[in-house]
């Protein structure tokens, strides 16, 4: 017991003493998980928009495969693109294995899914008017889109956070992909894994204690923004 | 003098046949009244008008003879406005949501003052900084009419205008429709009500299983001498 109160008031001591190598590595993943959102979002809500808006065959299964997507676990992802990017991988020449850039595809791939999944189902609640009033008011297809996300904002917000703590708390991918080298790949769930296993307590609970305060933010501000999208009586 | 004709309209909704060849034309000023039964088509052929709604087919003239929907769609789209019977409010204030129909071209000067006399028309100077969502039905209806006269439309399609509202607030909505008459703008109004829009439709439309089943001319008391060219109007 008196292990772990010292390991946590290190922890603390570590968080605000300013640790040069904690920081970096809260950096990092900040950095990976932000750049992969940022790639992933537009095209993510475009595709969401088309699925909701657009009648063509075989929507029903894309809408479908996205949502089994958001069921797959980290790991998958991980050695799938693991497999792809290795020497002997289809992608091998593209050097990209144990790199920041292939955490950011992992991640990608993870939080596609999830973005699409979530954003589908915010247009889906868009009130159809809302589209057609805008085009018979002589708004342009991209005009009305832009009307459309203003009035699902919170929705497609609460997708944006939810996406970000998915891949912020990932270790499978991050591990699998970006090989945990310290000051370059080594992220959050991924150092906290690695200190936890050589007994380094007080690392690991740092690290813990920042991924715990952005769920906190993260489900905070979800909370506070689908508060402020309530609906009209 | 502008109109449009459409002839042969059909649609479907799977087995359900909504409209079978239906045909209808419009011209500047003029006010089609269209009845029917729940479920006969009237929102269908409304939306297909405005460009909103694909049909099955559809033969449409606009003044350079028939050529199909899907050709004059742009036209339709540019030269019609819909109103639905719950007309949508965008989040914003009213003012906001009379802006959103200007081009955005306009000058900001220009725009409010556009602005100002859409809400002076309409009578919703009192509520123009409202949050938009929150109004009730009658000032909702009367945005909506306002904000679809920005947009400056040959034709205005309105589905149940007065339907849920009370006396003063229909009394109110088929003033500015009157108005919006004598400046020449072509209506088509479904509505369960037919008695209360006598006295500006020129022409009624029964709408039954998929047909015009009755043409009546009923004749409007308003005058077509008063009929002035919207632009005139608005900019006064």
């Amino acid at each position: 017991m008196e292990h772990l109160s010292n390991a946590t008031i290190q922890a603390f001591y570590l968080l605000f003493s300013g640790d040069r190598d904690l920081w970096r590595i809260i950096g990092i993943s900040c950095r990976v998980s932000s750049l992969a959102l940022m790639i992933a979002v537009l095209p993510a809500i475009m595709l969401a928009f088309i699925l909701s808006y657009a009648r063509f065959i075989g929507r029903r299964f894309v809408i479908s495969l996205f949502n089994t997507l958001l069921s797959v676990p980290a790991v998958v992802i991980g050695l799938t693109f693991y497999l792809l990017l290795s020497r002997q991988g289809p992608l091998g020449d593209l050097h990209l294995l144990f790199t920041q850039s292939a955490m950011v595809i992992g991640q990608i791939a993870l939080c596609f899914p999830m973005l699409v999944a979530m954003g589908h189902a915010a247009f889906q609640s868009a009130d159809k008017r809302a589209w057609e009033t805008a085009r018979t008011l002589g708004a342009s297809p991209l005009r009305a889109l832009l009307t459309i996300m203003r009035e699902i904002r919170f929705g497609l917000l609460a997708a944006l956070l939810a996406a970000f703590g998915r891949v912020i708390s990932e270790i499978g991918a991050s591990m699998m992909l970006g090989g945990n080298i310290l000051y370059y790949t080594r992220n959050i769930p991924t150092a906290i894994a690695l200190e936890t296993s050589k007994g380094e307590f007080a690392q690991g609970i740092a690290l813990g204690l920042v991924l715990l305060l952005f769920a906190f933010v993260l489900n905070t501000s979800l909370h506070y923004f689908q508060g402020k999208g309530q609906v009209i009586a | 003098m502008s109109y449009i004709a459409f002839s042969e309209t059909h649609k479907a909704f799977g087995r359900r046949h909504i409209l079978q060849g239906v045909g209808i034309s419009l011209r500047e000023g003029q006010c089609c009244l269209l009845t029917g039964q729940n479920g006969a088509g009237k929102s269908t052929l409304q939306r297909i008008i405005a460009g909103l709604e694909r049909p099955d087919s559809a033969q449409v003239d606009v003044g350079d003879g028939y050529h199909s929907w899907k050709a004059q769609r742009k036209f339709l789209q540019a030269n019609c406005v819909y109103l639905h019977q719950q007309p949508f409010m965008f989040d914003g204030s009213v003012a906001e949501n009379l802006a959103y129909a200007l081009p955005r071209t306009l000058t900001k000067a220009e725009r409010l003052h556009r602005i100002q006399v859409a809400l002076t028309w309409a009578g919703l100077e009192d509520i123009a900084e409202c949050w938009a969502k929150t109004i009730s039905g009658g000032e909702r209806q009367r945005v909506a009419l306002a904000r679809a006269w920005l947009r400056s439309p040959r034709y205005m399609l309105l589905d149940e205008p007065s339907n849920n509202l009370d006396e003063d607030a229909k009394r109110r909505t088929l003033t500015l429709l009157e108005s919006l008459k004598v400046q020449g703008i072509a209506m088509v109004v479904a509505s369960h009500e037919a008695e209360q829009y006598r006295c500006i439709a020129d022409e009624q439309l029964d709408l039954a299983q998929g047909r015009i089943s009755a043409r009546t001319g009923v004749g409007s008391t308003l005058p077509p001498s008063n009929i002035i060219p919207i632009n005139k109007f608005q900019q006064a």
